[in-house]
């Protein structure tokens, strides 16, 4: 079926297209070029004067997996069994849901969703998850650096040939499209007590750094050719003066491509009467300097939120400051460690006003939309709910400047965000939601309107108030097909899960069976991912990308 | 004027939460309007008079009559006046009641009392799991007022209680007083299993000496002035509890659980 959207006002960053009227054409699910003139749509919808763009790509979202399992579990309040909830849909008011997910992140016009932390050992149940996430594709990027299987390899000074093959092979057994690297070594180390663990701290028993774990990693990253470059959650989050971590991270990198997440949570300095201020003007001259560096923001919103991690020295720490007052830490045998801790960000608190305006620095500071991308690290830093709110505040200074009004003032006087007038463009808001957020996962099919591209489409209504504007998207088309119209789901699709191909020497296989059957109470078998929809075949559940190179942001070109 | 009589029409077949049937909502409602409000049963949504007959106009006295354990949310969070229950309660009943009173003739089921903050629930037969507690992953459970129950209780009795009086005639079931955080909890018959498990402070009263885990030391026979007082206080009540030849004052004391802060005690009725 050949469906027209006619009058839409374009918004493409990758064909240079900024409000430009013009028609969009798709043909099954997928985005072809206006046909002869003559040829007739067989839909013909009319969208004059909307906003038209690509379906928007959050590139760090805790979605599925055991972290959310368990917070989903320790904050029952959140979905007592008298609410009333969807028909259908079993467990749909547990926040968030997998029917809850998918349908807030589709009103919005997201349509890709990428799961930032799937631990292999749980990647058969992140998957589960996911597959029960409709309407929105999904990925996620599995963990690897706390492992005692890549540990002992390090020990026993392996070749990066074979680290490259367990990768690689890591990436295919758990069906992931990237690679994440959580506090390299810490969780590790925190079995041998250890509570904090900087950059050249050592594994106890291993003998390896956290720097030696990153770089190794992230080599393996850059020679199997994954295009999303390794993602990394630096040591020493949430600490005060911890910039300086964030900086010998990037220098760590070596000129490679590197993903920092969630910088907001590194962007302290230890200035001030209480020890704790902001760094986002120093972090952002070095991310300036290093270009080979992508980072998402991860920004705090203020209220009722649960933080989960697989950091879990940092979660340990912050255990205390858990609202309501319960928490889960756990260690997982032979891989990592991790904990679900709830928390309330709230307006009066010093430092939670700080972590907000720091957020905001670093999106206001950095000006290239091509290489910072927009998350809130959801939950940690707020629900994926309020990023409409968010929109709001990068794209209007007077919204900012009222709400700075109702923060703690100590903060503000501290901030420099009050002088930073800039405004977002809805231009700059595609690029760091659609288009570079494609491009650095190597999803070479969504995050554009070029002909070729998948049918995913988000029409929005023009309005003064961008949070209302981006909450209820007009239209959202996912492969094609109407799934949202004035902010209500129309159709719940599956969605899929986007998965990477990457080579690798099938020796490997044989040493990870031989590593399971010495330390594994289960079979290596019990955690294979295959099957894991009930209703769709692995062949519609999984789609597979290529390798190719790394993300590298040329801002120059791209911008113009 | 005569009490707000709802009567069962025939048993539902499914759950139906009656919480809006409690005094502050009627209140100067009209009786057709009472009988056109809807309630939730099942999946569905039912209107009052789909279910009860409704006589009467006192909206600060309601009766429900002919009730089955079916019916949740009998008087949740109650402010003021009395609901009288002829028959069973099912779960939740008085669950966050502020004031007032219930008054259950039959069973009531799971999460009586749940998180109550004052006012008096009396329960003439048995009551379920629960009793007095909070709801799964809340931290406070009932913070004030008294909870009667003239038969059995089930498991997890006052647990998460913060403060106020479950008075049992009849036995407690596992783990009664589990994870007290403080306040009084009487049982005149027996008690399970994990007396007092994760308890921080608060009082168990017994008639019964427990089987008692070892996380609870023995602190020796005392005389306690205070006990007598605790007595007259239960006085007013339509009870054994107010009978004067049940009350002493000499007991063993046992503090736990020490595996949690260890403040609270565990007292048993010596002689």
């Amino acid at each position: 079926m050949l469906t027209r959207l006619s009058g839409g006002l374009i918004v493409d960053p990758a064909q240079g297209l900024n409000g430009t009227l013009q028609d969009v054409w798709f043909r099954d699910g997928l985005i072809v070029s206006p046909p002869e003139s003559g040829v007739l749509p067989d839909a013909d919808i009319d969208v004059s004067g909307k906003i038209v763009m690509a379906g928007a790509i959050d590139i760090h979202s805790h979605i599925a997996g055991g972290n959310v399992n368990t917070a989903r579990l320790l904050l029952p309040e959140q979905h007592r069994n008298f609410m009333a909830r969807k028909l259908g849909h079993a467990f749909s008011t547990a926040h968030w849901s997998s029917t809850e997910t998918g349908y807030r992140y589709a009103q919005m016009g997201y349509t890709t969703v990428v799961e930032p932390a799937v631990l292999p050992a749980n990647a058969l149940d992140a998957h589960l998850q996911m597959a029960d996430i409709p309407i929105i594709d999904t990925a996620g990027l599995a963990i690897l650096g706390n492992d005692d299987f890549l540990l002992r390899l390090m020990r026993g000074r392996a070749s990066q040939n074979q680290i490259n093959d367990y990768v690689a092979w890591t990436l295919q057994a758990t069906r992931c499209l990237g690679l994440k690297v959580i506090n390299a070594g810490g969780a590790n180390a925190f079995k041998s007590n250890v509570r904090s663990f900087d950059l050249d701290d050592v594994v106890p028993d291993y003998g390896v750094s956290s720097r030696q774990i990153l770089q190794t990693l992230q080599r393996a990253a850059c020679e199997i050719q994954l295009p999303h470059p390794v993602h990394v959650h630096c040591n020493n989050l949430g600490m005060p003066g911890n910039v300086d971590t964030a900086i010998a991270t990037m220098e760590a990198a070596q000129g490679l491509p590197m993903h920092l997440a969630h910088i907001q949570f590194y962007g302290y300095g230890n200035d001030g009467d209480k020890g704790f201020s902001s760094a986002a003007a120093k972090l952002i001259d070095s991310f300036n300097k290093h270009r080979n560096i992508t980072m998402d923001v991860g920004q705090v919103l203020f209220g009722q939120t649960v933080t989960i991690s697989g950091d879990v020295i940092a979660q340990y720490s912050r255990r205390n400051d858990a609202s309501p007052s319960k928490w889960v830490m756990w260690d997982a045998e032979c891989e990592g460690s991790g904990g679900a801790v709830p928390y309330r960000y709230q307006q009066k608190s010093f430092v939670n006003s700080l972590q907000w305006l720091i957020g905001l620095e670093i999106f206001l500071l950095a000006e290239d939309p091509w290489r910072l991308f927009f998350t809130t690290d959801h939950p940690n830093g707020g629900p994926f709910t309020r990023y409409p709110h968010l929109i709001r505040l990068l794209m209007d200074a007077d919204f900012r400047l009222a709400c700075m009004a109702e923060l703690n003032q100590e903060a503000v006087a501290m901030s420099l965000l009050k002088d930073l007038k800039k405004e977002f463009s809805l231009y700059e808001i595609a690029i760091m939601t659609r288009t570079a957020a494609a491009r650095m996962l190597g999803l070479h099919d969504r995050g554009h309107l070029l002909p070729g591209g998948i049918a995913d489409i988000a029409v929005y209504s023009k309005q003064a108030d961008k949070e209302a504007m981006f909450t209820h998207a007009h239209m959202v088309f996912k492969n094609g097909e109407l799934v949202v119209k004035n902010g209500v789901v129309q159709l719940r699709l599956h969605g899929c899960t986007q998965t990477i191909q990457a080579q690798f020497d099938p020796h490997i296989k044989r040493d990870v069976q031989a590593y399971y059957n010495r330390f594994y109470n289960l079979s290596l078998d019990n955690f294979a991912v295959g099957d894991v929809s009930f209703n769709q075949t692995d062949g519609e559940r999984f789609m597979m990308h290529k390798c190719g190179q790394p993300y590298l942001a040329n801002t120059l070109v791209e911008t113009k | 004027m005569s009490a707000l009589t709802f009567t069962l029409k025939h048993r539902p077949d499914q759950r139906v939460d009656l919480s809006p049937l409690v005094p502050h909502l009627l209140e100067g409602l009209e009786s057709t309007q009472i009988a056109a409000l809807q309630l939730q049963a099942g999946k569905r949504k039912a209107r009052v008079d789909e279910l009860f007959t409704i006589s009467g106009s006192d909206t600060q006295a309601i009766v429900i009559k002919n009730s089955v354990a079916k019916l949740d949310f009998i008087g949740k969070e109650l402010q003021d006046g009395s609901i009288k229950v002829e028959g069973d309660a099912g779960a939740y009943l008085g669950f966050g009641i502020k004031s007032g009173e219930i008054i259950v003739d039959g069973n009531v089921g799971l999460y009586a009392g749940c998180e109550m903050k004052k006012g008096f629930i009396k329960i003439n037969g048995n009551a379920g799991d629960f009793l007095g507690g909070a709801l799964p992953g809340n931290k406070m459970g009932m913070k004030g007022g008294i909870i009667l129950v003239k038969g059995n209780v089930g498991e997890r009795a006052g647990d998460h209680m913060r403060r106020g009086n479950i008075l049992i005639e009849g036995n407690a079931g596992d783990y009664c007083g589990s994870r007290m955080t403080a306040g009084t909890i009487a049982v005149m018959g027996q008690t399970g299993r994990f007396l007092g498990y994760a308890m921080r402070r608060g009082t168990l009263l017994l008639w019964n000496q427990p089987q008692l885990s070892a996380s609870f030391n023995d602190c020796g026979a005392h005389t306690l002035a205070f006990l007598p007082i605790l007595f007259a206080s239960f006085r007013k009540l339509n009870s054994k509890f107010a009978d004067t030849s049940i009350a002493f004052n000499r007991v063993q004391r046992y503090a736990g659980d020490m595996s949690e802060i260890g403040r609270g005690e565990v007292l048993v009725k010596l002689g």
